[in-house]
């Protein structure tokens, strides 16, 4: 993938620190504060409606950086990835309802615990490759759901779980406002602690181990070892955004979990950018806002010669799955590297506007 | 930004506002349908049954002088889809009271109604959702939870009691045998337990439970597990589309049992649909009359099925009409609450309490007459046991299947079952 830098001539790098900076320049840097800071101030302004919706952004788009490490950087595949993110959902619920643990440790107790569970299910990963790879992670899917819809004494079986609001030290945090900044501190702690990852050894091995697993083993780097450790890296995030999700809906149940779900996360790393750790956010906001952008247009079109045509309002669940698919295609084809590449490409283009060339 | 553009984010802003301001003088009501999830085949002429009844009573000067906004949701039957309607309900401008459909949602409801104050007239008659108080012990407290109709595991208690009638008026000796069928849901488990204590109590051997998912598939391996164990009595806890996948193939297998189903598992559209496989099925009638039928109060359901088919030509089912009742209800204590200090949830749970033997006005001979109070939320213990009837093919319109008697709904009994304190909540 040719990266056009944004790097005016001239300025080049004297040291390693210096090369793996995470701002590349002083006003990159000082736009992600501004931006936080700016976030910060979203409870005050926003709509419930608006501020679930960055919510649902914030927990997906941790969950999507999980597999974004699994398919982005290590080249693998999975697509039970919706079967830990349930699981974490559960855990996080179920520590917090019969432990004396208050949810704040129970979030990455859960994430901790998945991660677990998400390492032995990566063992065939060290085995298996491409098609042979999918197959087993369905089958982690299948064998998770249905252990949720039998154990009774963890996740209540049929009947969905209850979890407890966050709380901190007594202080119980209610409603979407504040929960809100819960949300915003894991995503911030995420995506550093990720983008931190890939500047260390062990990122550099997981890079390597998807670009050429022979001349990364050759190099000396442990395949088994990596690609199972991306498996747990992957389930450790989407166990953390589960129980972030559990306490968030304060109800967990195992519907809406299935293998479709599981794609969406796919298709969030697919249309965010493979191996790009900002372009996971954007490609999940994307997801996240396709189904309601189909609801304004549906109510936008309500009473219309096209809703009649369609009946948009019984079809609207359908048409959302189906923007959805046809979103995946149209991305594979026209942006295989997705949203990433082309905010890359408007940067560079203002950075050299007028002048181009 | 032009002068152009400015002016019209501006006026944009300002319809927004007026649509805002407009808005404060209605009674907001939020209404969960499923129309496309597991349970669309009967969530879909239910949920236009109350859509249809609170259109009507809008065009009729609405409740109190006001006009009821409802905000109606495909919300495919999935849990999390329901709790997030529910928070954007519960949240900035409260809603009056809710509309709600599925077992697992209304019972993953049933805390936060509680604390928000806001009754949920359920498509859900787990009975679980009846204990107001948490009494029972068998159930938590669902103090703003609602429904019309038997609950699931009264209607199966009552099925049970004719089916061990009918065991003994068939001559037949030694124990009956009973099974309960349906997906590993809470909606098919909610009578799980009830039925099969009933059943043990009655005399029946019960056996091991049966799966089969809420949707049609390919039911034989379910059918000859019936065949084998010998079942003579069967509840199909589903719905309609799924049961008559089960009738279908355990016609065809050859399985001799009696189905009894589920008050969502069967109707007009199902017998049609599953043609003399669904011949003899047992079930709940919640209404006194199916469409057409000969009652005052059918002219009021004919009149508001017109708002969504102005040609009067289209079939109701009977989960229609149920539809109609239980948004009338609502409609009724909504005016209670509206005349009583205003439509605030806690009002309107209250407006329930104020009747004895309730048929909301228009709709006598239509609805049964039911009776909640502030301790015993089984609006009516009463079950009218219908049994279906297909005699030949039933290809062609339903309006005239019926017409004809090629589809029928024949009544069997009315069991009056005791309103017994350890029956509540479970």
């Amino acid at each position: 993938m040719a990266t056009p830098s944004i790097i005016p001539a001239g300025d080049f790098r004297t040291s390693y620190a210096a090369d793996t900076t995470i701002f590349p320049t002083p006003m990159s840097r000082n736009a992600a504060l501004a931006g936080i800071v700016l976030v910060c101030f979203a409870p005050l302004l926003l709509s419930e409606y608006w501020l679930s919706i960055l919510i649902q952004i914030g927990i997906y788009g941790i969950a999507a950086l999980g597999l974004n490490i699994l398919v982005g950087f290590t080249g693998q595949i999975s697509i039970g990835h919706a079967a830990f993110f349930l699981l974490g959902a559960f855990t996080s619920a179920y520590i917090s309802n019969t432990l004396p643990i208050p949810v704040f440790f129970a979030i990455p107790l859960a994430g901790l615990l998945t991660a677990l569970i998400g390492l032995v299910f990566g063992l065939p990963a060290a085995r298996l490759k491409g098609l042979y790879l999918v197959i087993a992670t369905l089958a982690a899917q299948y064998i998770l759901l249905d252990f949720f819809s039998r154990a009774e004494w963890f996740s209540g079986g049929s009947v969905p779980a209850m979890a407890q609001p966050f709380s901190l030290f007594g202080y119980v945090l209610r409603g979407d406002r504040q929960y809100f900044y819960v949300v915003l501190a894991y995503v911030l702690a995420s995506y550093l602690l990720v983008t931190n990852l890939m500047r260390t050894r062990d990122g550099r091995a997981l890079v390597a181990v998807r670009d050429h697993y022979l001349s990364a083993e050759i190099m000396g780097i442990n395949l088994t070892k990596y690609r199972t450790l991306s498996f747990g890296l992957a389930a450790f995030f989407a166990g953390i955004a589960g129980a972030l999700y559990a306490h968030y809906q304060l109800v967990v149940s195992n519907e809406g979990f299935g293998i479709e779900r599981s794609i969406i996360f796919l298709a969030m790393v697919i249309i965010g950018g493979t191996g790009s750790i900002m372009g996971t956010l954007m490609g999940t906001a994307f997801v996240v806002l396709l189904p309601e952008s189909m609801e304004w247009l549906s109510a936008g079109l309500k009473g219309s010669a096209i809703d009649r045509a369609l009946s948009l309002n019984n079809n609207l669940t359908f048409l959302r799955e189906i923007a959805i698919g046809v979103i995946i295609i149209l991305f594979l084809i026209f942006e295989p590297d997705g949203l990433a590449h082309r905010w890359r490409q408007i940067k560079t283009y203002w950075k050299l506007y007028p002048f181009s060339h | 930004m032009t002068m152009k553009s400015l002016l019209g984010t501006a006026s944009l802003a300002l319809v927004i506002a007026g649509f805002a301001a407009g808005a404060q003088a209605q009674i907001a009501i939020g209404h969960l349908a499923d129309y496309s999830g597991g349970t669309s085949d009967v969530g879909t002429p239910y949920g236009q049954g109350v859509a249809d009844t609170f259109a009507w009573v809008n065009k009729h000067g609405g409740v109190g002088g006001k006009q009821l906004a409802v905000d109606t949701n495909d919300y495919g039957y999935q849990v999390p889809r329901a709790i997030a309607l529910y928070k954007k309900w519960s949240g900035g401008d409260k809603v009056a009271a809710i509309m709600g459909w599925g077992t697992a949602d209304t019972e993953a409801l049933t805390g936060f109604l509680a604390n928000d104050k806001i009754p949920d007239m359920s498509g859900s008659y787990a009975a679980a959702l009846t204990d107001p108080e948490g009494s029972s012990g068998k159930a938590k407290a669902a103090p703003y939870n609602f429904f019309y109709g038997p609950s699931y595991s009264d209607a199966l208690r009552a099925e049970l009691t004719w089916a061990a009638e009918d065991w003994k008026a068939k001559g037949k000796s030694g124990k009956p045998k009973f099974v309960h069928m349906g997906a590993n849901h809470p909606y098919p488990n909610a009578p799980k337990a009830a039925g099969e204590a009933m059943a043990k109590e009655l005399g029946f051997e019960v056996l091991p439970p049966l799966v089969f998912a809420l949707a049609p598939g390919d039911y034989s391996a379910q059918c000859l597990s019936l065949k084998s164990a010998g079942a003579n009595y069967a509840y199909l806890g589903n719905t309609a589309a799924s049961n008559i996948s089960v009738m279908k193939v355990c016609k065809t297998a050859g399985v001799d049992v009696q189905f009894m189903s589920n008050v969502w598992g069967m109707d007009e559209n199902a017998a049609k649909t599953a043609g003399d496989a669904a011949d003899g099925v047992i079930f709940p009638l919640r209404t006194a009359v199916g469409w057409g039928g000969d009652a005052p109060g059918m002219k009021t359901v004919q009149e508001i099925s017109k708002i969504s088919d102005p040609t009067g030509t289209v079939y109701r089912p009977v989960h229609y009409i149920a539809g109609v009742c239980s948004a009338l209800y609502m409609k009724e204590a909504l005016e209670w609450a509206a005349a009583n200090g205003g439509a605030t949830g806690e009002n309107v749970a209250k407006g329930f309490y104020q009747k004895k033997d309730w048929v909301p006005a228009g709709m006598e001979g239509v609805c049964n007459p039911s009776t909640w109070t502030d301790k015993d939320h089984r609006g009516t213990l009463k079950v009218d046991l219908y049994r279906s009837r297909v005699s030949g093919p039933t290809d062609g319109d339903l309006n005239d299947l019926i017409k004809k008697g090629t589809v029928k709904l024949e009544k069997v009994k009315t069991i009056d079952l005791p309103r017994k304190a350890e029956w509540a909540g479970w």
